[in-house]
């Protein structure tokens, strides 16, 4: 197992340099300047910028200086709000998404294998045809109409009802978060129901299933002991680009529902073509996921012996 | 199972398993009766597809229904009918009475547990056992049958074993609460011939230490020989023989049997046996013919085999055939299957020579 992750971590590190060398290289391939854009900039913000990262130099110096820089864990400055350090923008921000992400895909990782073994016990009754209608409206329609819809339903309630029930935007208490999280997590955990499900199915008809009713268990057990442990693996494998689609879908979830998350800034600076605060948290998320896939696939090993000890 | 029962230990009474498919309703198995001794070994055999695995599952409760029925038939286990439930007295008689044992042991085991836990959580369900009480047990069990470094290779997993290896942890399983009959549906098909004879001792040690019955399924006559006390021979969901080794090997009373020692490698070096596949293939079990199944390729068929089923005729003491060659009415047809025999066990390429000329 320590090998195993030991590897994994190696891994991590170089699809972090790569992310952040394709990023680096990406903005450079931009056109035009990154200091003569048409919003005004001091000449004071100017100078400092041009101190810190020499951006009259060539480009591979100006690389060094930049991958030396986020070794020390040094994203630098934002372009447009003075004197103000990306690190910060991240650790004020950032765990308000995290927040929202993290409730989403457990929401979704519970909602899926509770919906996708509930299905695959029902199977073509009607728990089973009802589940499957909301996983097809959860997975064809986008995170932003379903935001839309929700917000316009919560009104609609709350209007209804005289009072607020739950509010309709902004952050700061737990009545906040659960219907921006519920429709972040829905699209995943609708495909997460559906994954689970077949593969509750194909598991029911196994040879070892047959073995364990040949040995007289009770149901109950082969379904905890044997049935739900094996029908979660292809459910954990595809937890990686689950995170990965519900942090994606969390920028558009944060600005729908007025969140002030990172998602939120990283829109911004892209319009506000803020480099730093781009290269900053592009990178920042982009290390954020390879450490989530890593936590996955350790997850992953933990359940399937076949994975750890190989 | 001390001292000898009048009553055999498993009474199976005109078993008959029917599968609903898109194509039509498939009769699995027609009918079929057998009894099990305790500490003996009836073996099945037959054709692929003749019913054998759906017979024993039948028995276990493991035939999936739907698309399965039970369409008739008891089975008594001391006189318990265990065929429409799988409790005796509000305890599952599965893996404590009646342990199994499948033919891949690669698929048979489930792959995130380790074997001693697989092992082990028989005897905690069956017998109330504690974890730690249990996975003792089960290291002792693989033990027994004859796995080294058992305390490791219980806290391994199914994928660190090999096939034989695996089949041997699941016979530990089989037997983990001393069942009374451990049924074996093709345990050495999937494992190389070496392996093959090791698990067959297996099996038979088991058997005599803890006077297990078994019921093993095979297509290998060879097998059959070294190992079973009873033979039946079926097909197409039917049992068309009956009757001891000696029975079934010297004085077959079916034409399919014998068919089918004919499509058979033999041990018999002295004889360079030629293997000689039987012609045709089984009947459609969607829409079996009313008449003997085996008709259709049978070298004796007469008119009466295509319109009615024969009997189960009795040839001897518990030998039987369903053939209307032993009917009293056919004349010198007896003979002609008793004239087959000694031919058949040194020359087996002249079976379906002979006797042709009967054909009515
Ligand atoms: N689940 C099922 N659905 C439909 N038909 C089935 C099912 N299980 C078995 N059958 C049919 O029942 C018949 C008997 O099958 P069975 O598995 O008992 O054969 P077998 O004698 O064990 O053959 P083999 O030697 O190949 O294992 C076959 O014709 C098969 O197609
Ligand atoms: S009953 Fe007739 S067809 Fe059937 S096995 Fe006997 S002789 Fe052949
Ligand atoms: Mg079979």
């Amino acid at each position: 197992m320590w090998r195993y992750t030991l590897t994994r971590l190696l891994q991590g590190i170089i699809t972090i340099w790569f992310i952040a060398t394709a990023t680096f290289l990406a903005m450079h391939a931009v056109p035009g300047n990154p200091l003569a854009g048409d919003k005004a900039m001091t000449a004071e913000i100017q100078a400092n910028l041009e101190a810190k990262y020499g951006l009259d130099k060539p480009v591979s110096q100006q690389y060094l200086i930049y991958m030396g820089n986020l070794m020390r864990g040094d994203l630098g400055i934002s372009y447009t709000q003075k004197n103000r350090e990306v690190n910060d923008i991240i650790r004020e921000h950032f765990p308000v998404s995290a927040t929202l992400g993290i409730i989403a895909i457990i929401f979704a990782a519970l909602g899926g294998v509770l919906f996708g073994a509930l299905t695959a016990l029902y199977r073509n009754k009607w728990p089973d045809t009802v589940i499957m209608l909301m996983v097809i409206v959860g997975i064809s329609v986008p995170s932003f109409v379903i935001a839309a819809f929700a917000q316009l339903a919560l009104v609609r309630i709350n209007g209804a009802l005289g009072f607020s029930l739950l509010p309709v935007a902004g952050w700061g208490t737990v009545a906040h978060m659960i219907v921006p999280s519920l429709v972040l997590g829905l699209g995943t955990m609708a495909y997460l129901t559906r994954l689970m499900r077949s593969s509750m199915l194909e598991i029911v008809n196994s040879d070892y299933i047959r073995t364990a009713n040949a040995k007289g268990l009770p149901a109950t057990r082969i379904f905890t002991h044997h049935q739900l442990r094996n029908a979660i693996l292809p459910v954990v494998t595809v937890l990686g680009p689950a995170i990965a689609a519900i942090t994606t879908g969390g920028f558009v979830v944060e600005l729908v529902f007025a969140i002030p998350g990172l998602g939120r800034y990283f829109v911004q600076a892209v319009q506000q073509l803020d480099y730093t605060v781009i290269m900053g948290t592009t990178v920042f998320f982009g290390a954020f996921l390879v450490l989530m896939v890593i936590a996955v696939d350790l997850l992953y090993g933990w359940i399937d012996p076949r994975v750890r000890l190989n | 199972m001390t001292g000898p029962h009048e009553k055999p230990l498993l009474d199976v009474n005109d078993l008959a398993v029917e599968f609903d498919t898109y194509g039509g309703t498939v009769k699995a198995v027609r009918g079929v009766s057998f009894s099990v001794e305790a500490g003996k070994t009836l073996a099945i055999v037959g054709e692929s597809g003749c019913g054998k695995s759906v017979t024993v599952q039948a028995l276990m409760g493991l035939v999936p229904m739907p698309p399965g029925r039970l369409t008739a038939g008891t089975a008594k286990l001391r006189g318990h009918d265990i065929l429409r439930t799988t409790q005796i007295d509000g305890r599952d008689f599965r893996g404590s009475e009646i342990g199994m044992i499948f033919q891949d042991p690669m698929t048979s085991l489930n792959p995130t547990m380790t074997i001693g836990r697989q092992i082990a959580e028989t005897l905690e369900v069956h017998l109330g056992w504690s974890r730690k009480q249990s996975f003792a047990r089960a290291i002792e069990l693989l033990e027994l049958a004859r796995i080294p470094e058992a305390e490791q290779r219980a806290r391994q997993y199914p994928f660190e074993f090999s096939g034989g290896m695996l089949q041997r942890a699941m016979i530990a399983m089989a037997i983990a609460c001393e069942p009374a009959i451990l049924i074996a549906d093709e345990p050495t098909t999937a494992l190389d011939v070496t392996i093959q004879a090791q698990l067959l001792d297996l099996m038979a040690d088991m058997q005599a230490r803890n006077g297990t019955a078994i019921i093993l399924i095979t297509h290998d006559l060879g097998v059959v020989a070294r190992m079973a006390d009873k033979v039946a021979v079926m097909y197409a969901g039917q049992v068309v023989e009956m009757g001891s080794v000696d029975d079934i090997f010297y004085r077959s009373a079916h034409p399919y049997t014998v068919g089918l020692r004919a499509a058979m490698p033999s041990n018999d070096s002295s004889a360079r046996h030629r293997l000689l596949p039987i012609e045709g293939s089984p009947p459609d079990l969607f829409a079996p013919p009313s008449g003997c199944a085996y008709a259709a390729r049978c070298p004796h068929a007469m008119r009466i085999c295509t319109e009615v089923e024969p009997p189960a005729f009795q040839t001897g003491p518990g030998h039987y055939g369903r053939c209307w060659l032993h009917h009293e009415g056919v004349a010198g047809a007896a003979e002609t299957l008793r004239g087959m025999q000694p031919a058949l066990r040194t020359e087996p390429g002249d079976a379906a020579g002979p006797n042709r000329e009967e054909k009515a």
